[in-house]
């Protein structure tokens, strides 16, 4: 079956894609070429074009690189900061920021079980003068502090000048959570647990600093059994539930 | 009484000189890929934005952003690569806010650069065309015809930069120059 006989539009596609693609005409286009005039002038003003562009590209592209442009970077260089590992100082600050977190949580913890059984075995340790811990962050900003005994005492006289001031979180906690926290802070010295703690003496704490007052125990008055006999269970009931209440 | 203080983890001596000493082989390695790439940078910027000066501050700025974050690269082979990208991405950017400062300022108060020698040279009314026909090409296409138009670019050369196969460059090239034909096809000299 013969094959119908092709045109110069049916070729012109061919022909711009060769030129497109800068590759040599295939055979079928070169016989055309080489038959048609037409096509053949119109050959080659697509190459002619192709190579304007190219030529236009190649200009652009390549033009000579200014003297001043590595000088220039080298200058804006030294004053850059040097790049450095950035996450170095984030890990060193999830860190401390974990341990913190850590140990307050802990100190809360041992505050609600002494609160629950220490009350029932001790009533009068109530009135003890709470161990002060300062759990400090040394950051490079001011800490923004809080004390729990302000908030458990409102009525008391305010601190709040000093505690604004100073630059780290106070924690009040009673006796048996300081047992708790020595006995955290030595397991730490002796590597047992493994935190990014630094133990620091504190030299010149006073009950003043915690702004609670000290224990006052008034004295014991002794009496015979005989006398005791002769008050009323109602009295000597309710002056223990004043007592109790006391606690 | 006791106080528990947290502080960060002291850095000793050894660990800050290594990391002195890091800092400097960097900006070693750095400042022999500058010499290696700057020029390449310049070249992408100049065949966006077809002025010297632009061209120029545009490659500064590229080359300073790649050393801010050369030490995030893992991979320093495609250093090259890389910057192309950057340069060709802050080249764009700063044609599109040219363009829109073009619109809010009048003429007569716009300070254009001064153009050089060259420019004038390659600013005949064909390469204008050909300047508005590239601007209008997706930039898929217009990165690998700049690339490919650069001497001692191969396009084995342009497909590692790129990270592409040669297949995908070859193809983007025709059809960007195709698209530039149909173009400029009444605008030829």
């Amino acid at each position: 079956m013969p094959s119908k006989m092709k045109t110069c539009e049916d070729y012109r596609v061919s022909l711009m894609d060769a030129a497109a693609s800068d590759a040599a005409p295939s055979h079928e286009l070169s016989l055309h070429l080489d038959a048609c005039l037409a096509c053949s002038r119109a050959f080659a003003e697509e190459k002619q074009l192709f190579g304007a562009i190219d030529a236009g590209l190649r200009a652009e592209t390549n033009a000579k690189v200014p003297t001043s442009l590595l000088p220039r970077v080298r200058a804006q260089l030294n004053e850059q900061p040097v790049p450095r590992h950035s996450w170095v100082p984030v890990g060193a600050v999830v860190v401390a920021a974990v341990a913190l977190l850590a140990v307050i949580v802990f100190a809360r913890g041992l505050g609600r079980e002494s609160s629950g059984v220490d009350r029932d075995m001790q009533p009068r340790a109530k009135n003890a003068p709470p161990a002060a811990i300062h759990v400090a962050s040394i950051a490079d900003g001011p800490v923004k502090t809080a004390s729990t005994t302000e908030k458990h005492n409102p009525s008391r006289p305010a601190r709040n000048a000093q505690v604004t001031q100073a630059e780290s979180l106070t924690v009040l906690i009673s006796a048996g959570q300081k047992r708790a926290i020595e006995a955290l802070v030595a397991s730490v010295r002796q590597g047992e647990a493994k935190a990014n703690i630094v133990l620091i003496e504190q030299t010149e704490a006073s009950p003043q600093d915690t702004g609670v007052a000290p224990l006052a125990i008034s004295p014991i008055e002794l009496k015979p059994l005989a006398d005791l006999s002769s008050e009323s269970p109602l009295e000597d009931g309710k002056h223990g539930v004043e007592e109790f209440e006391q606690f | 009484m006791q106080e528990l203080a947290l502080i960060q983890p002291g850095r000793s001596a050894e660990e800050e000189f290594a990391q002195e000493a890091a800092a400097v082989a960097l900006r070693r390695e750095f400042e022999e890929r500058l010499a290696e790439c700057g020029p390449l940078a310049y070249r992408v910027a100049r065949g966006v934005l077809r002025n010297s000066a632009d061209a120029e501050d545009v490659a500064q700025e590229a080359l300073l952003r790649a050393y801010r974050r050369f030490e995030r690269l893992r991979d320093r082979a495609r250093f090259r690569a890389w910057l192309v990208r950057i340069t060709f991405r802050l080249a764009i950017d700063r044609v599109r806010s040219s363009k829109r400062r073009e619109v809010r300022e009048t003429l007569w108060s716009r300070s254009a650069p001064r153009p050089s020698t060259e420019d004038i040279a390659a600013n005949s009314e064909f390469q204008t065309h050909l300047d508005r026909a590239m601007e209008e090409l997706p930039e898929k296409q217009r990165l690998v015809l700049l690339l490919a138009a650069m001497e001692g670019h191969s396009l084995e050369e342009v497909a590692e930069t790129l990270g592409l196969p040669v297949g995908t460059v070859k193809s983007r090239l025709f059809f960007a120059r195709k698209q530039l034909a149909e173009k400029l096809r009444c605008h030829r000299k």
